[in-house]
C-alpha cells in the first residue's frame, strides 16, 4: 500500500499559532492521526492537526519545504 | 454491600467481594504488564518506524496504566513495590494469551485490537460501576486507549485488505480470541459476587459489549465473539485464568531483576 506523507501541525495553548512540529508517513489518515499522536506527544498540545503534503500549496517559492508534494 | 457507600479497599466489605476485586484489579494490572511487554518487543522489527513509535508509546501507556492499578491495590492491603518486583510467574493473573509472544506483526495487531480492546471494555465495566475511588484514573486510561483502538482498527483493516494479511490475522486471533473474552468476562463466581454489587458488570453484559466492539472487524476474517460456553474445567478461579503461567524471562523483564541494583524506589 502506498505511503502518504502528512505534515503535522500543533500548538500548546488556545490562541497561540499553529507551529509545523514534524512530518510522517502513513497509508492512510486514520493512520497518521495515531501516529502523529504517538511520535509528538512529548509535549502536552492542546490542539494537534494533520494535513497531506499533497495539499500544502506553495505559494512564493518551489523549493522549501513542503516541495515535496507528498514524496518527503 | 450494595448501595453503601464505597471506600477505598472497599474495607468493613465481606473478605469475599474484597478478594475479588483485588482479584480483577491485579489481574488487569498484570495484564496490561505484560501486553506492554509483548508491544515493547515490536520497538524494532515493526513495518515502519512510525508502526515502531507507536507500539513503544502503547507499552509505555500500558505500563502506566499498570502501575496506577498496582499503586490502587495498597488500599487492599498490598505492597504495590512487591507485587511489581517480587512476585514469580506463578503469581502473576496476566491473561494466557499473553504468555506467548506473537510470531508477527498480524499477531500483534490482532492483540491491539482484541486483548488491548477487550481489557478496555473490563476497565469501562469498573467505571460504569460503584468503585469511585479509580474513577480518575481509569478516565485517564480510557482516553489514552482511544489511540490503541484507532491503531487497531487501522492496521486490522490494512492487514484484511489482502488474503495472507487475512490468514494471518485469523491465525493469531483464533489463538487468543477466547482467552481474551475469559479473562475480560470470567463468569465465575468472583466475577459475579462483584456484578452483582455493581463493581463491575456481569459477564453477560461484558460479552456483548466486546461483540458489539470487534464483530464488525473479526467478519473481515470470518470469526466472531462467540457467546460464552463456560468455563474450562481447569480454570484457576483464584487467578482469573487458565492454567500456566508467563515464561520466566518475560517475568524477569516485568521485575526489573538485571535491574535491581541500581533499584532506587
Amino acid at each position: 500500500m502506498e505511503e502518504i506523507v502528512f505534515d503535522v501541525f500543533a500548538r500548546k495553548n488556545r490562541g497561540e499559532p499553529l507551529t509545523h512540529i514534524g512530518y510522517l508517513s502513513a497509508p492512510d489518515r486514520e493512520m497518521a492521526r495515531v501516529y502523529a499522536w504517538t511520535t509528538y506527544d512529548e509535549e502536552n498540545w492542546f490542539e494537534m492537526c494533520i494535513v497531506p503534503r499533497s495539499e500544502i500549496h506553495l505559494v512564493n517559492r518551489t523549493d522549501g519545504p513542503f516541495a515535496g508534494r507528498g514524496a518527503g | 454491600m450494595a448501595g453503601d457507600v464505597v471506600v477505598p479497599g472497599l474495607e468493613g466489605a465481606p473478605a469475599e467481594l474484597r478478594s475479588a476485586l483485588r482479584r480483577l484489579l491485579l489481574g488487569l494490572a498484570d495484564t496490561k504488564r505484560l501486553l506492554g511487554i509483548r508491544y515493547s518487543d515490536w520497538l524494532l522489527g515493526a513495518p515502519s518506524i512510525e508502526a515502531g513509535i507507536a507500539a513503544s508509546s502503547m507499552a509505555q501507556d500500558e505500563w502506566g496504566h499498570a502501575r496506577l492499578l498496582y499503586a490502587a491495590l495498597r488500599d487492599f492491603g498490598d505492597d504495590p513495590v512487591e507485587l511489581e518486583h517480587a512476585r514469580e510467574p506463578e503469581g502473576y493473573l496476566s491473561w494466557g494469551p499473553l504468555d506467548e509472544d506473537a510470531d508477527d506483526w498480524a499477531g500483534v495487531v490482532a492483540s491491539m485490537l482484541v486483548l488491548d480492546g477487550v481489557l478496555t471494555e473490563a476497565l469501562s465495566g469498573i467505571a460504569e460501576g460503584r468503585y469511585e475511588p479509580l474513577e480518575g484514573r481509569i478516565t485517564k486510561m480510557l482516553a489514552e486507549e482511544e489511540f490503541h483502538a484507532s491503531l487497531a482498527t487501522a492496521w486490522f483493516r490494512r492487514l484484511a485488505g489482502s488474503e495472507e494479511g487475512r490468514a494471518r490475522l485469523r491465525a493469531a486471533t483464533e489463538v487468543i480470541l477466547e482467552g481474551a473474552l475469559l479473562g475480560a468476562a470470567p463468569g465465575d463466581d468472583s466475577h459475579e459476587r462483584l456484578a452483582a454489587e455493581g463493581l463491575t458488570l456481569g459477564a453477560g453484559e461484558l460479552r456483548g459489549r466486546m461483540a458489539d466492539r470487534l464483530d464488525p472487524l473479526l467478519s473481515l476474517i470470518g470469526l466472531s465473539v462467540p457467546t460464552g460456553a463456560g468455563l474450562p474445567a481447569d480454570w484457576d478461579e483464584a487467578r482469573g485464568r487458565g492454567p500456566g503461567a508467563p515464561p520466566f524471562d518475560s517475568i524477569e523483564r516485568a521485575r526489573g531483576d538485571r535491574n535491581r541494583a541500581l533499584f532506587v524506589e
